[in-house]
């Protein structure tokens, strides 16, 4: 059980980090499956995953949460992304196994990533929860040679 | 983790007739109905736009068919990829544009055009009418309507109007 203003979470590593999706956005964590490719001009899209008979968006944020360097990916994690009053599966590459935890949502500050929502606090870890839309803003700007995201700043 | 059905538009059912193509290595289907004729490159006459504010334009031929001048517009660069050897024309239908592809496959026939996920927010809207799933690959359906816009288009006759005019002074 939870305490009061807990809420679940799914931890997911990427390298020697680990970051978080609320639960209840997370479909499931798919084995790896054949990553089809065609041409298209959408940053951070690897490809798209045939499964159960949907074609879901492979969205690599690997490059920009952990850099270039960041290690093979081996699982899908498969979240139920809304945007528009519209749900869509998009499937994410980690590099290991996941797991679910209970934490209370701690809000983001003004010193964090423009992906975080905000953090959890699990023992003596860190851990930001990302905000899959935020990719979307951002994506027009994405450095080509950093990966790395555009400050605020050079947003507006 | 449960699984939750997404809201996500359901793909059309309709079936439809398409023709499968290769550029640079990846494969296209588009519709049958849109493709006029599948031909060989013979005929291909060199076009420039000259000075033109149009320069970033993709057609680079023109083929004349039944004395209509097509403007062929080359595959590989339309979908920002590396120069090819394209080997056939698609010549579309009402419209005066030819596509030049590397090779042509085989028609036939699709059961479902699964909607373009909305992650994908860049040209390829603009290119794609949707995919669809050919032997467990994924394969872009192209849309016709985007290799020339209206635009490019009077800009494109404009010039051989120019060249025709230029020629009979």
């Amino acid at each position: 059980m939870s305490a009061i203003g807990e809420k679940s979470f799914v931890i997911f590593p990427l390298g020697a980090r680990r970051f978080a999706f609320p639960a209840d956005a997370v479909t499931e964590l798919a084995k790896p499956d054949l990553l089809q490719v065609f041409p298209h001009r959408t940053k951070m899209l690897a490809g798209v995953l045939v499964r159960r008979g949907r074609i879901v968006p492979v969205l690599d944020i690997a490059q920009v949460l952990v850099g270039p360097d960041a290690p093979p990916r081996k699982f899908y994690l498969i979240v139920n992304r809304k945007r528009d009053q519209r749900s869509e599966w998009t499937a994410i590459p980690v590099t290991g196994e996941c797991e679910l935890a209970n934490s209370e949502l701690i809000a983001r500050t003004s010193t964090m990533p423009q992906y975080a929502s905000g953090f959890l606090s699990l023992g003596d870890e860190v851990v930001e929860v990302v905000a899959l839309n935020a990719f979307d803003a951002f994506n027009d700007g994405l450095d080509n040679a950093t990966g790395k995201l555009p400050s605020r700043e050079a947003r507006s | 983790m449960r699984s939750r059905q997404p809201s996500a538009p359901a793909p059309s059912a309709a079936r439809e007739d398409v023709i499968l193509f290769t550029v640079c290595g990846f494969r296209f289907a588009i519709a049958a109905h849109a493709v006029s004729e599948i031909r060989g490159p013979e005929g291909l006459q060199r076009f420039s736009l000259g000075t033109s504010y149009l320069r970033s334009t993709q057609v680079d031929f023109t083929v004349e068919r039944n004395g209509t001048i097509y403007f062929v517009v080359d595959a590989a660069r339309h979908f920002r990829l590396p120069p090819s050897k394209p080997t056939r024309l698609l010549m579309l239908q009402h419209t005066s544009a030819a596509i030049q592809v590397d090779s042509t496959d085989r028609m036939m026939e699709i059961s479902v055009l699964h909607a373009l996920p909305q992650a994908f927010t860049g040209d390829e809207r603009n290119w794609y009418r949707g995919l669809a799933v050919i032997g467990g690959g994924v394969v872009p359906v192209v849309n016709q309507n985007a290799f020339l816009s209206k635009a490019e288009m009077a800009v494109l006759k404009a010039a051989v109007q120019r060249s025709r005019g230029a020629a009979a002074v």
